[in-house]
Protein backbone atom coordinates (compact mmCIF):
# COMPACT_ATOMS: atom_id res chain seq x y z
CA UNK A 1 0.00 0.00 0.00
CA UNK A 2 1.46 3.43 -0.99
CA UNK A 3 2.10 5.94 1.78
CA UNK A 4 -0.43 8.75 2.19
CA UNK A 5 0.94 12.26 1.67
CA UNK A 6 -0.25 13.57 5.01
CA UNK A 7 1.79 15.81 7.32
CA UNK A 8 1.71 15.04 11.01
CA UNK A 9 2.05 18.13 13.18
CA UNK A 10 3.91 17.08 16.31
CA UNK A 11 2.65 17.60 19.81
CA UNK A 12 2.92 21.20 21.06
CA UNK A 13 4.26 22.30 17.66
CA UNK A 14 7.82 22.43 19.02
CA UNK A 15 9.23 19.69 16.79
CA UNK A 16 8.99 19.90 13.00
CA UNK A 17 6.09 18.11 11.34
CA UNK A 18 6.78 14.81 9.63
CA UNK A 19 5.22 12.70 6.90
CA UNK A 20 2.68 10.07 8.00
CA UNK A 21 4.25 6.63 8.28
CA UNK A 22 1.97 3.62 8.29
CA UNK A 23 4.83 1.46 9.57
CA UNK A 24 5.31 3.71 12.59
CA UNK A 25 1.61 3.64 13.44
CA UNK A 26 1.52 -0.12 12.88
CA UNK A 27 4.48 -0.64 15.23
CA UNK A 28 2.90 1.47 17.96
CA UNK A 29 -0.40 -0.45 17.75
CA UNK A 30 1.42 -3.79 17.82
CA UNK A 31 3.39 -2.61 20.88
CA UNK A 32 0.18 -1.58 22.68
CA UNK A 33 -1.38 -4.98 21.96
CA UNK A 34 1.72 -6.87 23.09
CA UNK A 35 1.80 -4.80 26.29
CA UNK A 36 -1.51 -6.37 27.31
CA UNK A 37 -0.31 -9.89 26.55
CA UNK A 38 -1.96 -10.26 23.13
CA UNK A 39 -0.41 -13.00 20.96
CA UNK A 40 1.97 -11.53 18.34
CA UNK A 41 -0.04 -12.77 15.34
CA UNK A 42 -3.28 -11.28 16.62
CA UNK A 43 -1.48 -8.03 17.45
CA UNK A 44 -0.27 -7.78 13.83
CA UNK A 45 -3.80 -8.44 12.52
CA UNK A 46 -5.35 -5.83 14.78
CA UNK A 47 -2.65 -3.29 13.86
CA UNK A 48 -3.25 -3.85 10.15
CA UNK A 49 -7.00 -3.35 10.60
CA UNK A 50 -6.53 -0.19 12.64
CA UNK A 51 -4.02 1.21 10.12
CA UNK A 52 -6.55 0.63 7.32
CA UNK A 53 -9.23 2.49 9.28
CA UNK A 54 -6.87 5.35 10.06
CA UNK A 55 -5.75 5.52 6.41
CA UNK A 56 -9.38 5.98 5.39
CA UNK A 57 -9.74 8.83 7.88
CA UNK A 58 -6.50 10.42 6.68
CA UNK A 59 -7.33 10.13 2.98
CA UNK A 60 -9.29 13.40 2.92
CA UNK A 61 -6.91 15.37 5.18
CA UNK A 62 -3.66 17.07 4.08
CA UNK A 63 -2.38 17.42 7.64
CA UNK A 64 -3.39 16.32 11.13
CA UNK A 65 -1.89 16.68 14.61
CA UNK A 66 -0.17 13.73 16.25
CA UNK A 67 -2.72 13.97 19.10
CA UNK A 68 -5.60 13.63 16.62
CA UNK A 69 -3.90 10.70 14.94
CA UNK A 70 -3.41 8.98 18.30
CA UNK A 71 -7.01 9.67 19.32
CA UNK A 72 -8.46 8.29 16.10
CA UNK A 73 -6.16 5.26 16.20
CA UNK A 74 -7.21 4.60 19.80
CA UNK A 75 -10.89 4.87 18.85
CA UNK A 76 -10.49 2.23 16.15
CA UNK A 77 -8.25 0.07 18.34
CA UNK A 78 -10.94 0.19 21.01
CA UNK A 79 -13.25 -1.76 18.66
CA UNK A 80 -10.75 -4.60 18.37
CA UNK A 81 -9.04 -4.56 21.78
CA UNK A 82 -10.35 -2.19 24.50
CA UNK A 83 -7.51 -2.98 26.93
CA UNK A 84 -4.83 -2.21 24.36
CA UNK A 85 -6.70 0.96 23.36
CA UNK A 86 -6.77 2.10 26.96
CA UNK A 87 -3.01 1.62 27.35
CA UNK A 88 -2.39 3.23 23.94
CA UNK A 89 -4.27 6.34 25.07
CA UNK A 90 -2.60 6.35 28.49
CA UNK A 91 0.92 6.04 27.17
CA UNK A 92 1.66 9.78 27.31
CA UNK A 93 -0.20 10.46 30.54
CA UNK A 94 1.26 7.82 32.85
CA UNK A 95 4.06 10.01 34.29
CA UNK B 1 9.49 8.85 72.04
CA UNK B 2 10.15 5.22 73.03
CA UNK B 3 11.56 2.55 70.73
CA UNK B 4 8.17 1.20 69.71
CA UNK B 5 6.86 4.68 68.86
CA UNK B 6 10.05 5.45 66.93
CA UNK B 7 9.71 2.32 64.81
CA UNK B 8 5.99 3.02 64.34
CA UNK B 9 6.79 6.55 63.10
CA UNK B 10 9.37 5.14 60.66
CA UNK B 11 6.88 2.52 59.46
CA UNK B 12 4.13 5.13 58.92
CA UNK B 13 6.55 7.47 57.12
CA UNK B 14 7.57 4.55 54.88
CA UNK B 15 3.91 3.70 54.18
CA UNK B 16 3.31 7.29 53.12
CA UNK B 17 6.41 7.07 50.93
CA UNK B 18 4.93 3.89 49.41
CA UNK B 19 1.79 5.80 48.41
CA UNK B 20 3.83 8.12 46.15
CA UNK B 21 3.56 7.16 42.54
CA UNK B 22 6.44 8.37 40.39
CA UNK B 23 8.53 5.19 40.62
CA UNK B 24 5.39 3.10 40.07
CA UNK B 25 4.53 5.17 36.99
CA UNK B 26 8.02 4.66 35.58
CA UNK B 27 7.86 0.93 36.33
CA UNK B 28 4.48 0.69 34.59
CA UNK B 29 5.88 2.50 31.55
CA UNK B 30 9.05 0.39 31.57
CA UNK B 31 6.99 -2.82 31.70
CA UNK B 32 4.83 -1.55 28.83
CA UNK B 33 7.84 -0.80 26.64
CA UNK B 34 9.53 -4.11 27.46
CA UNK B 35 6.39 -6.15 26.76
CA UNK B 36 5.55 -4.04 23.70
CA UNK B 37 8.99 -4.70 22.23
CA UNK B 38 8.13 -8.42 22.46
CA UNK B 39 11.10 -9.17 24.72
CA UNK B 40 11.27 -12.62 26.29
CA UNK B 41 9.51 -12.86 29.66
CA UNK B 42 12.83 -13.43 31.43
CA UNK B 43 14.22 -10.20 29.97
CA UNK B 44 11.16 -8.25 31.07
CA UNK B 45 11.58 -9.77 34.53
CA UNK B 46 15.27 -8.80 34.62
CA UNK B 47 14.52 -5.22 33.61
CA UNK B 48 11.71 -4.73 36.13
CA UNK B 49 13.65 -6.47 38.91
CA UNK B 50 16.70 -4.25 38.29
CA UNK B 51 14.45 -1.20 38.40
CA UNK B 52 12.94 -2.21 41.75
CA UNK B 53 16.40 -2.95 43.21
CA UNK B 54 17.65 0.43 41.93
CA UNK B 55 14.75 2.25 43.59
CA UNK B 56 15.37 0.33 46.83
CA UNK B 57 19.09 1.12 46.84
CA UNK B 58 18.40 4.83 46.19
CA UNK B 59 15.91 4.94 49.07
CA UNK B 60 18.34 3.21 51.42
CA UNK B 61 21.23 5.48 50.40
CA UNK B 62 19.15 8.63 50.80
CA UNK B 63 17.92 7.63 54.25
CA UNK B 64 21.42 6.59 55.35
CA UNK B 65 22.88 9.85 54.06
CA UNK B 66 20.31 11.95 55.92
CA UNK B 67 20.80 9.93 59.12
CA UNK B 68 24.58 10.40 58.95
CA UNK B 69 24.12 14.11 58.22
CA UNK B 70 21.80 14.64 61.19
CA UNK B 71 23.99 12.52 63.43
CA UNK B 72 27.04 14.61 62.59
CA UNK B 73 25.11 17.89 62.93
CA UNK B 74 23.09 17.23 66.09
CA UNK B 75 24.26 13.94 67.57
CA UNK B 76 21.53 11.59 68.74
CA UNK B 77 19.09 14.31 69.81
CA UNK B 78 18.16 17.05 67.40
CA UNK B 79 17.10 20.41 68.92
CA UNK B 80 13.39 21.19 69.20
CA UNK B 81 13.62 23.76 66.44
CA UNK B 82 14.70 21.06 63.97
CA UNK B 83 11.69 18.93 64.95
CA UNK B 84 9.43 21.97 64.58
CA UNK B 85 10.84 22.73 61.11
CA UNK B 86 10.38 19.09 60.12
CA UNK B 87 6.77 19.15 61.32
CA UNK B 88 6.20 22.32 59.28
CA UNK B 89 7.72 20.61 56.26
CA UNK B 90 5.43 17.59 56.76
CA UNK B 91 2.36 19.85 56.93
CA UNK B 92 3.47 21.84 53.89
CA UNK B 93 4.15 18.77 51.78
CA UNK B 94 0.94 17.11 53.01
CA UNK B 95 -1.18 20.08 51.93
CA UNK B 96 0.76 20.37 48.66
CA UNK B 97 0.01 16.70 47.95
CA UNK B 98 -3.70 17.25 48.54
CA UNK B 99 -3.66 20.24 46.21
CA UNK B 100 -1.10 19.44 43.54
CA UNK B 101 0.11 15.85 43.53
CA UNK B 102 -1.77 14.81 40.38
CA UNK B 103 -2.37 17.13 37.46
CA UNK B 104 -6.05 17.82 36.85
CA UNK B 105 -6.35 15.73 33.71
CA UNK B 106 -6.90 12.14 32.64
CA UNK B 107 -4.27 9.55 33.42
CA UNK B 108 -1.85 9.60 36.30
CA UNK B 109 0.27 12.60 35.32
CA UNK B 110 2.10 13.98 38.34
CA UNK B 111 3.23 17.45 39.34
CA UNK B 112 6.89 16.68 38.82
CA UNK B 113 8.86 19.13 36.65
CA UNK B 114 7.91 18.39 33.02
CA UNK B 115 11.56 18.30 31.98
CA UNK B 116 12.20 15.56 34.53
CA UNK B 117 9.07 13.67 33.46
CA UNK B 118 10.13 13.82 29.79
CA UNK B 119 13.64 12.72 30.71
CA UNK B 120 12.32 9.72 32.66
CA UNK B 121 9.89 8.87 29.87
CA UNK B 122 12.61 9.04 27.21
CA UNK B 123 15.07 7.03 29.33
CA UNK B 124 12.37 4.42 29.98
CA UNK B 125 11.86 4.02 26.24
CA UNK B 126 15.62 3.74 25.65
CA UNK B 127 16.28 1.25 28.46
CA UNK B 128 17.58 -2.03 27.04
CA UNK B 129 19.57 -3.75 29.78
CA UNK B 130 19.54 -4.35 33.51
CA UNK B 131 22.21 -1.75 34.35
CA UNK B 132 20.23 1.01 32.62
CA UNK B 133 17.10 -0.17 34.35
CA UNK B 134 18.88 -0.09 37.72
CA UNK B 135 19.96 3.50 36.99
CA UNK B 136 16.42 4.39 36.01
CA UNK B 137 15.21 3.08 39.38
CA UNK B 138 17.77 5.29 41.13
CA UNK B 139 16.75 8.33 39.04
CA UNK B 140 13.04 7.86 39.66
CA UNK B 141 13.56 8.06 43.43
CA UNK B 142 15.68 11.22 43.15
CA UNK B 143 13.09 12.76 40.82
CA UNK B 144 10.48 12.40 43.55
CA UNK B 145 12.62 13.98 46.29
CA UNK B 146 10.24 16.95 46.45
CA UNK B 147 7.58 14.66 47.97
CA UNK B 148 9.55 11.85 49.60
CA UNK B 149 11.99 14.30 51.22
CA UNK B 150 9.70 15.06 54.16
CA UNK B 151 9.10 11.44 55.32
CA UNK B 152 12.79 10.66 54.71
CA UNK B 153 13.96 13.59 56.86
CA UNK B 154 11.61 12.65 59.67
CA UNK B 155 12.66 9.00 59.54
CA UNK B 156 16.34 9.98 59.61
CA UNK B 157 15.78 12.17 62.68
CA UNK B 158 14.00 9.31 64.45
CA UNK B 159 16.52 6.73 63.26
CA UNK B 160 19.60 8.41 64.79
CA UNK B 161 18.01 8.18 68.25
CA UNK B 162 17.90 4.39 68.12
CA UNK B 163 20.65 1.93 69.08
CA UNK B 164 22.94 0.86 66.18
CA UNK B 165 21.19 -2.49 65.78
CA UNK B 166 17.77 -0.88 65.69
CA UNK B 167 19.06 1.79 63.31
CA UNK B 168 19.89 -0.94 60.79
CA UNK B 169 16.53 -2.61 61.39
CA UNK B 170 14.76 0.73 60.95
CA UNK B 171 16.68 1.42 57.74
CA UNK B 172 15.70 -1.94 56.25
CA UNK B 173 12.14 -1.61 57.50
CA UNK B 174 11.74 1.82 55.90
CA UNK B 175 13.19 0.61 52.60
CA UNK B 176 11.03 -2.52 52.48
CA UNK B 177 7.79 -0.77 53.42
CA UNK B 178 8.42 2.17 51.08
CA UNK B 179 8.78 -0.30 48.20
CA UNK B 180 5.50 -2.15 48.81
CA UNK B 181 3.70 -0.48 45.89
CA UNK B 182 6.61 -1.07 43.53
CA UNK B 183 6.99 -4.69 44.57
CA UNK B 184 3.24 -5.24 44.12
CA UNK B 185 3.31 -3.88 40.56
CA UNK B 186 6.51 -5.85 39.84
CA UNK B 187 4.85 -9.06 41.09
CA UNK B 188 1.65 -8.41 39.10
CA UNK B 189 3.57 -7.73 35.88
CA UNK B 190 5.80 -10.76 36.51
CA UNK B 191 2.81 -13.03 37.04
CA UNK B 192 1.27 -11.99 33.73
CA UNK B 193 -1.39 -9.52 34.88
CA UNK B 194 -2.47 -7.04 32.26
CA UNK B 195 -0.80 -3.65 32.49
CA UNK B 196 -4.05 -1.99 31.51
CA UNK B 197 -5.81 -3.33 34.62
CA UNK B 198 -2.94 -2.08 36.80
CA UNK B 199 -3.06 1.36 35.17
CA UNK B 200 -6.87 1.44 35.37
CA UNK B 201 -6.68 0.75 39.11
CA UNK B 202 -4.10 3.49 39.55
CA UNK B 203 -6.16 6.00 37.57
CA UNK B 204 -9.41 5.11 39.36
CA UNK B 205 -7.86 5.31 42.83
CA UNK B 206 -5.50 8.23 42.36
CA UNK B 207 -7.69 10.53 44.45
CA UNK B 208 -7.66 8.02 47.30
CA UNK B 209 -3.87 7.63 47.15
CA UNK B 210 -3.50 11.41 47.09
CA UNK B 211 -5.75 11.77 50.13
CA UNK B 212 -3.94 9.02 52.03
CA UNK B 213 -0.48 10.42 51.23
CA UNK B 214 -1.33 14.00 52.22
CA UNK B 215 -3.46 12.98 55.22
CA UNK B 216 -0.79 10.58 56.45
CA UNK B 217 1.80 13.35 56.48
CA UNK B 218 -0.54 15.61 58.46
CA UNK B 219 -1.26 12.88 61.03
CA UNK B 220 2.45 12.11 61.32
CA UNK B 221 3.26 15.77 61.73
CA UNK B 222 0.68 16.16 64.51
CA UNK B 223 1.99 13.09 66.38
CA UNK B 224 5.63 14.15 66.11
CA UNK B 225 4.83 17.73 67.10
CA UNK B 226 2.97 16.62 70.21
CA UNK B 227 5.56 14.04 71.25
CA UNK B 228 8.67 16.12 70.50
CA UNK B 229 7.67 19.73 71.10
CA UNK B 230 5.10 19.34 73.89
CA UNK B 231 6.62 16.13 75.20
CA UNK B 232 9.95 17.42 76.49
CA UNK B 233 11.83 19.27 73.77
CA UNK B 234 13.43 16.40 71.93
CA UNK B 235 13.95 14.15 74.90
Amino acid sequence: MSELAVDIIKRGGRRPSERYSRDKLHASIVAACLSVNTPAGLAEEIAAAVCDDVAQWLSVRPEVTSDDLRRVAARHLNIHHPDAAYLYEQHRIII
Amino acid sequence: MDTFSSLAVIALAALIHASFQLSISVLTLLSGHALGANHARIRVWRLTTSFVIGAGVATMLLLSFLAILFNSLYGRTAPAVVWAITCGLLVGVGVAIWLFYYRHSRGTTLWVPRGMAHYLSDRTKATRDSAESFGLGLSSVFAELLFIGAPLILSALVLVRLTPGLQLAGLFMYTMISMLGLVLVWALVGSGHSLSSIQKWRETNKGFLQFVGGGGLLVLSFFVYVSQIFGGFGS
